[in-house]
């Protein structure tokens, strides 16, 4: 199974299954009881961010079926056990030293090892060591979630024996190690049951390990050991576990003793120099398979299902006979890079150190959709490295990343990158660390009944780290915006970066009060109905201005935003959609502004658009409560389109955490009531004036024609208002040459905009051109008067025309 | 629940052989008490132990069918929580029917029942038929609501009161009928759209085969 090439194989699969709870148990609110395998993988994740010189690192844990874990880390040479040949006593106070320091890391995290054994230290030919998989009884929750037991008999202290022990433990298995390394393996030929036996018998030892050396007749072997590694070993195997040396003693006591100086390790360079999560990310997308590697080396062993039905089955669920796999499996696979190294072959050595102010490297895959380029090997290697050198420089760095999300964001960074995104900076741990997220609040109970609600169907959401983690970060939300109040959906709208930053919570709740002031300013008030009312009408109106035919309709069977489109707004669609769409959906988000959301949903309504052109009020009702497949790429490339067309005034909101505008010039601003009425939005005159200037607007005055003869806007066409049919719902009744110079309009994607004396008839003929399906129809704010004062440039005096009036 | 889609579907010209009456109904009460796990378990049979929050509302439809009446129920299942309860109205308002629920294992939610009770007599439409549905009947080891103390209420406040579950469908689809018995199906009678029952049109009635199963 192993493969001889040291260098081929970084990292590899351990597995084996969690508990089963019997039959179908129920916790106290009556929901299932979680899966032990799920509470597993919200613990692991934590394992998943440590990184030290002296540790595998954690690469992913993977729920398989049956409750099975598949552990995958980060591997190097070979383990203790494997190493035939003796150490020097120089090289074992290497080994020993190398040991204390990740044991002393390890218990100053809180973790304890409690598996330490000779199979899962492994050491390289430099004499590197690293432990492996030492995260086993952190991730269960102590053993509890697994019913193997945890740790070779041979290296577990006494209390351990007898149901006990704490991080102590660990030093006494340290300790043993040690001892089989000077006077070689322990109770070799013993079974468990014996080998515990004497473990027991120790306890009356006064010298424990001198007691071991004399049962395995190596008394005199072990007065040969040098003085200073036999006292480490004795201060070790103390009986008591509070008269063990820690390791942050032994450590001490070590980098005193001589020891072969370590040679530095270069990091290789190209492809073996990359972060070893890239590696393993992009292994996989290669085509790596940790599970078919795992069946091909029989660490899987799939039996025709006929073998595994169980004899009996009690009535409280609980299960006899069957066969079943073993439990547990000490057993590594292997898993070579080749695959990917050819697949990256052809990769240029500069390729892997792109520079910052390089042309940027076009790529071919930029035409395809995103979930594809998110597939594509050779593309995310290309989008990792020079996202991680940007992330490198952040914030300094903060206008590059932006550009680059707006292409696409690697799935493997985009926690980081949001918060580039949202411009999280500075303590973010400290600040979070000060929150008081524990006191209980009349809030709770909300919170409590919400949780085991959302996004439930995410195995990172729905573990008990996943509930606590939520509910802290809620609590301390509402702690820190004191003049907001818990909505259901805020829920929601927390889970996407509690997905994306699971082990990151300062982080999460950094880009949590970024991103509620910027998108969703005054939507947790205690009254927001004002702030709600608006977003609605902003966006029914964005609606008529982009899809007049869909508005209309909608109109006509009264099917208003109220009824539908709350939730949508309210968690920026989080509470809409599920997560794997929702990040697509939230990149654009976050690079566009805030203004986008109102076109996204114009973008849904599109989508859904031949289905509700021909549907009545409860049809439509319906299709909205269990919203259909929505392309989501579709959707967002169509909106960030619709977004970038319209004129930034047109969907002006009061309820901003933008500057007020003071300049008359920019202000749309209307009374509320007004806005409620008015089907199209409202452009303002610098708007107005830079669409005349590219000649990207069609103006349309509807002031009496005296009027219009005495001064208009240069260019603009006159269709009298008190001579429109307003029942007549076509171009045709406005006469031949409005017509035309609309149709040229509407071919042209230019914006249509009434200019008007007053806002009223503004209005009313605004509603009739969109009843026409006329497209991006806005009103001038203020009207031709205003334009007058502060623009009169742009008026003449028509040229008499021949056979119109 | 039988019913009978060819009756209502295909009739001859002229006098139809059953009535099809279509009654707004409005589901309230705290949040999670089960109020989306009802119409759920009603309209498509199905319950999801992780159901949602309902964020605002959300509508479905259904039919039951009678010995010679098809009642159509438009069905609007409203959030739960206190902060939604001013778009409550919005919904509440035109209802013929209200399903009040609460959960019988929080005494809270009974109490928050009551006042919904309160709220609908006070500003609904008089004639609106109410249920009271003491939901999650399957945790009857946790409860903290007698049934006595429900039914005595329920008596005293002329409700029709069952206890339901929406997990084992207990009672879910019952208590939906007993609302449609006790609902006056006169010929003609109330306003279309906002109130009372309506008779649907061929081409609406042609649409709404969807539901009966």
């Amino acid at each position: 199974m192993y493969q001889d090439n040291e260098d081929d194989c970084k990292f590899a699969a351990c597995t084996y299954f969690a508990k089963n709870h019997p039959g179908e148990m129920c916790g106290s609110n009556g929901l299932p009881l979680t899966p032990s395998s799920i509470t597993i993988l919200g613990r692991a994740q934590r394992l998943l961010t440590i990184e030290h010189p002296n540790l595998c690192t954690y690469l992913d844990v993977i729920r398989g079926k049956h409750e099975r874990i598949i552990v995958v880390a980060e591997v190097i040479g070979k383990s203790l056990k494997e190493c035939t040949s003796k150490f020097s006593f120089q090289e074992i106070v290497n080994i020993a030293k190398q040991v204390a320091i990740s044991m002393k890391f390890l218990h100053d995290q809180d973790i304890i090892h409690r598996t330490l054994s000779d199979d899962n230290i492994l050491i390289d030919n430099e004499g590197r060591v690293k432990l492996f998989n030492y995260g086993l009884y952190y991730m269960t929750g102590g053993g509890s979630e697994v019913s193997f037991p945890l740790g070779l008999p041979r290296y577990l202290s006494p209390e351990t024996i007898l149901n006990g022990g704490g991080p102590a433990a660990d030093v006494w298995s340290y300790g043993i190690i040690l001892l089989e390394l000077s006077i070689g393996k322990l109770w070799n030929n013993l079974k468990p049951g014996p080998i515990l036996r004497r473990i027991l018998t120790l306890v009356h030892a006064n010298n424990p390990a001198e007691r071991i050396a004399r049962e395995h007749d190596c008394f005199e072997q072990y007065k040969q050991v040098p003085e200073n590694l036999r006292n480490i070993i004795e201060k070790c195997l103390k009986i008591y576990p509070s008269e063990r040396a820690t390791f942050s003693e032994l450590v001490e006591d070590l980098t005193q003793m001589d020891s072969k100086e370590l040679v530095e390790v270069k990091t290789p360079r190209g492809l073996m120099g990359c972060k070893l999560q890239y590696l393993y990310h992009l292994w996989q997308l290669a085509g790596g398979d940790i599970q078919a590697e795992l069946k091909k080396n029989y660490l899987i062993k799939n039996s025709p299902p006929i073998l595994s039905m169980p004899i009996a089955i009690l009535l409280d669920g609980c299960t006899i006979g069957g066969k079943t796999g073993a439990l547990f499996d000490r057993r590594l696979a292997k898993y070579s890079l080749d695959l990917l190294k050819s697949r990256l072959s052809h990769v240029p050595p500069q390729d892997f150190y792109p520079l910052m102010h390089e042309r940027r490297k076009e790529y071919d895959a930029v035409a395809l959709p995103k979930i594809i380029r998110e597939r594509d090997t050779e593309y995310q290697f290309y989008r990792l490295l020079w996202f991680h050198r940007l992330l490198h420089g952040y914030p300094y760095t903060a206008p590059y990343i932006r550009a680059e999300a707006e292409i696409d964001i690697p799935p493997l960074v985009r926690g980081d990158v949001w918060a580039a995104l949202l411009g999280v900076v500075g303590d973010i741990e400290d600040q979070y660390e000060r929150i008081d997220k524990e006191t209980p609040t009349p809030t709770d109970r909300q919170i409590d009944v919400d949780i085991p609600r959302c996004h439930q169907y995410c195995w990172l959401l729905c573990g008990s780290a996943g509930h606590k983690t939520l509910k802290r970060l809620l609590k301390a939300w509402l702690l820190t915006n004191p003049q907001y109040v818990y909505w259901q959906g805020l829920d929601s709208l927390t889970a996407p970066f509690l997905y994306l930053n699971f082990c990151n919570e300062a982080r999460a709740f950094a880009c949590l009060s970024a991103f509620v002031p910027k998108f969703l300013h005054k939507f947790f008030l205690k009254d927001n109905s004002a702030v709600i009312k608006e977003y609605l009408a902003k966006f029914w109106q964005m609606t008529a201005f982009h899809e007049p035919e869909l508005a209309t309709h909608l109109h006509e069977i009264n099917f208003v935003p109220e009824l539908f489109a709350i939730p949508w707004f309210l968690t920026m669609f989080s509470h809409v959609f599920p997560l794997h769409k929702i990040v697509h959906l939230w990149d654009a988000l976050l690079v566009e502004g805030p203004a986008l959301p109102l076109f996204m949903g114009v973008g849904i309504l599109r989508q859904l658009r031949d289905t509700l052109l021909s549907s009545g009020f409860n049809e439509c009702i319906l299709l909205f409560s269990d919203l259909p497949e929505i392309d989501i790429g579709e959707c967002v490339k169509e909106s960030i389109e619709m977004c970038r067309s319209s004129p930034r005034s047109v969907s002006y909101r009061r309820f901003t955490n933008e500057a007020e505008v003071k300049d008359p010039m920019d202000i749309v601003e209307i009374p509320m009531e007004v806005l409620f009425n008015e089907i199209s939005p409202r452009i303002n005159l610098s708007d107005f004036f830079s669409l005349i200037c590219q000649d990207k607007c069609c103006v349309i005055d509807i002031r009496s024609n005296l009027l219009y003869e005495k001064s208009c806007i240069d260019g603009s066409i006159n269709v009298p208002y008190s001579g429109v049919h307003l029942g007549q719902h076509e171009l045709r009744a406005l006469g031949l040459h409005p017509q035309r110079v609309i149709q040229e309009a509407i071919k042209q994607k230019k914006m249509v905009v009434v200019a008007s004396a007053e806002d009223e008839t503004a209005q009313l003929f605004s509603d009739y051109l969109v009843k026409c399906c006329v497209p991006r129809v806005c009103i001038l704010h203020g009207g031709i008067s205003a334009l007058l004062t502060h623009v009169p440039s742009l008026f003449t005096v028509p040229p008499k025309r021949n056979g119109h009036k | 629940m039988a019913t009978n889609r060819s009756g209502a579907a295909q009739r001859p010209n002229g006098a139809p052989q059953t009535k099809v009456c279509q009654f707004k109904l409005v589901l309230l009460g705290e949040s999670a008490v089960g109020k989306s796990s009802l119409v759920l378990r009603f309209v498509k049979g199905q319950f999801h132990e992780y159901q949602e929050s309902t964020i605002g509302a959300a509508f479905l439809t259904q039919t039951v069918c009678l010995d010679d009446t098809t009642v159509k129920f438009e069905i609007w299942d409203t959030a739960g929580q206190e902060r939604y309860h001013s778009l409550a109205p919005m919904y509440y308002r035109g209802a013929q029917a209200a399903i009040v629920v609460y959960d019988i294992t929080n005494q809270d939610t009974f109490g928050r029942a009551k006042n919904w009770v309160k709220e609908l007599q006070r500003q609904a439409s008089p004639s609106i038929v109410i249920a009271l549905a003491g939901n999650k009947s399957d945790l009857a080891a946790k409860r903290m609501v007698e049934f006595e103390e429900a039914q005595a209420y329920a008596d005293e406040n002329g409700l029709l009161f069952m206890e339901t579950s929406a997990k084992t469908a207990m009672n879910v689809n019952d208590i939906f009928l007993a609302i449609a018995n006790k609902l006056p199906k006169s010929e003609g009678g109330g306003s279309a759209g906002a109130g009372g029952a309506r008779r649907l049109g061929d081409a609406e009635q042609a649409r709404s085969s969807s539901c009966c199963k």
